[in-house]
């Protein structure tokens, strides 16, 4: 009974999440909220990504936006090169360019650890960043990619803002789901042990340096799925979405949220995203308040909001 | 070639592995039958730790072979290894801390069948595995304690129970019982004789009664190399033993 409840429950969130501009659509604001919410939604996505490395595989990658930048790239340019607005060739080729590169990439740097591999990630991201900026008969360069083509399934036209929105809150859900399941699989129990000591899972029989390869590849492709999220949302892709800004917002939101927990990598993209875009129209410094904030949780809280909420709540019921 | 080597679960042949000057193995040869049990033992500093870990190919040696089963392994991959029927407690544990002691050895019992399942949790079986293993190395009831949270003793259970997961058909033992009480202890050796047979077992141990009481026979060495090997007869009355190894024990 418990189950099915938690399942209904689950399903009613869902449900609301992705009806999101219907139900508010009699507000004032509704657009505008519509618009942030879409956005959360996708750096949602991101930092979900790159938390199965930072989280899970313990693999700090300062570089992870290169493979966002690769999924919004290859999502624009396949529909205008190809000529098609379908969602499968898009999103295919976002996933398909943003893996490849990871594993490109991976090869080269999954075995180094610690802060060699925070260097080599962020140094390979900088080279992919250098491409988008000057490889202008393709990218656009330092001007960008315009006119994004909005996704179509079949003949489902999903361009107008609030189907965009729905296709958004419904890959954002998928990968949640992924990434849940991952968390509990003997997949994900076994990046864990990877995280907490590669020397003995070795002794055990693992290959570890494949299980490391697999995890930046599958966060490499899911982090290509939010890149084209975000080009279909905002019909153009900038080098900066390749760039260390991008990379370290989403690092942001990882350890602000908590690190290896499902809700955490969530929670900080709506956090960041909601000081970024919200206050800081009402606020001053509010780039300085998020500086802050990042600080204090790696000082004092190194598990971040949902590391907290578990301490409260341990405090509260002994 | 040698005809002792035929049926060997495990041999090694002029084994050498150097640390900047300090020669930690300096030609080791041995072989060990398949199911015997044998000791190693030697001074503080004697390259024993150096010869599992080059056995288990976490170090390179700068000369030598290693054969596992009859295979040549020189230089082959620690994984590798474990997947052929190695495996190893460490004199240093080398646990997973922050998780259950269940899920320490479901890891290692999850080995086998490979970690490619990204949709579907640990069987119900394995996880019984587990807590039995759990049960036996006497960690009954600690089945959902955080590995961090044991007691060294507790701790070195733990990771023999690891070990012991991963059904092995070599094991390598390095001080099993180091700074275990005398209950502890008694309880390790008991666990450690009562072990299938047929396992092949190199047991690293400065607690000279465990040694004599468990191996078959017993490698002594010094400086990187073997200085005696034999029962444990032999070995009590070697005058050479007793010199470095033996009458210090006694003493200390
Ligand atoms: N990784 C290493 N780097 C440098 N020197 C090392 C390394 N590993 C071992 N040594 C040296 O090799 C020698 C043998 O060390 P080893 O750990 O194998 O001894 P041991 O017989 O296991 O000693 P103990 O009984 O104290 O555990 C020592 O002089 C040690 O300092
Ligand atoms: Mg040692």
């Amino acid at each position: 009974m418990r189950r099915v409840g938690s399942w209904a429950a689950v399903a009613a969130v869902a449900a609301a999440l992705v009806s999101f501009p219907y139900w508010t659509a009699a507000w004032e604001s509704s657009r505008y909220a519509t618009t942030v919410l879409r956005d959360m939604l996708v750096f949602a996505t991101f930092a979900l990504s790159l938390n199965l490395l930072v989280g899970y595989a313990g693999m700090p990658s300062l570089g992870h936006a290169a493979y966002f930048g690769a999924g919004a790239y290859a999502a624009g340019i396949a529909g205008q090169r190809l000529a098609t607005d379908q969602l499968h060739v898009t999103m295919g080729a976002a996933v398909l360019v943003a893996g490849v590169l990871a594993l490109l990439i991976g090869a080269l740097v999954v075995r180094s650890s610690g802060i060699f591999f925070l260097m080599l990630t962020l140094a390979f991201a900088q080279m992919v960043f250098a491409i988008a900026f000057q490889w202008t008969e393709v990218t656009g360069g330092s001007n960008g990619f315009p006119g994004v083509r909005r996704p179509s399934i079949g003949e489902l036209d999903l361009s107008a803002p609030d189907r965009v929105f729905m296709l958004v809150a419904t890959v954002f859900l998928l990968v949640t789901w992924l990434l849940w399941r991952i968390s509990r699989s003997t997949y994900g129990r076994a990046l864990i042990g990877v995280r907490e000591n590669e020397r003995r899972m070795r002794a055990l029989g693992y290959d570890t340096t494949r299980l490391r390869l697999s995890a930046f590849v599958l966060a490499g492709a899911l982090a290509g799925v939010a890149g084209a999220l975000a080009a279909y949302s905002a019909r153009f892709v900038s080098p900066s979405d390749a760039g260390i800004g991008t990379s370290v917002t989403a690092f942001v939101m990882v350890l602000i949220g908590g690190a290896g927990t499902l809700l955490g990598p969530i929670l900080g993209a709506g956090i960041v995203l909601y000081i970024e875009r919200v206050l800081s129209s009402s606020i001053p410094y509010a780039q300085t308040v998020l500086g802050l904030l990042f600080i204090g949780f790696v000082l004092l809280a190194r598990q971040g909001i949902i590391g907290l909420a578990r301490r409260a709540l341990a405090l509260a019921t002994r | 070639m040698g005809g002792s080597s035929g049926g060997a679960a495990l041999e090694v042949r002029d084994l050498r592995r150097e640390f900047g000057g300090i020669k930690a193995l300096d030609g080791v040869t041995f072989a060990v039958g398949p199911g015997e049990r044998r000791g190693v033992i030697g001074p503080n500093g004697a390259g024993k730790t150096t010869l599992f870990n080059v056995l288990t190919g976490e170090v390179r040696p700068t000369g030598g072979s290693v054969r596992l089963r009859g295979e040549d392994v020189t230089g082959r991959p620690t994984w590798q290894l474990a997947r052929r029927g190695l495996a190893r407690m460490y004199q240093r544990n080398e646990l997973f801390e922050p998780l259950e002691t269940r899920a320490n050895v479901a890891l290692a019992i999850g080995a086998r069948r490979g970690p490619y399942r990204p949709l579907t949790a640990a069987p119900a079986v394995e996880l019984e595995a587990a807590d039995l293993l759990l049960g036996q190395v006497g960690l009954a009831g600690r089945e959902r304690t955080p590995a961090r949270s044991l007691s060294h003793g507790e701790r070195r259970q733990l990771e023999l129970a690891v070990a012991l997961a991963a059904s092995p058909q070599v094991l390598l033992l390095d001080e099993p019982t180091a700074g275990m009480s005398p209950a502890e202890t008694a309880r390790i050796a008991d666990l450690i004789a009562s072990l299938d047979r047929t396992l092949t077992i190199l047991i690293v141990e400065h607690d000279v009664d465990v040694v004599f009481r468990l191996a078959d026979r017993i490698s002594v060495l010094h400086e990187g190399r073997v200085i005696a090997d034999g029962t444990a007869e032999e070995i009590r009355g070697d005058v050479r033993v007793n010199e470095v190894y033996l009458g210090k024990a006694v003493r200390a």
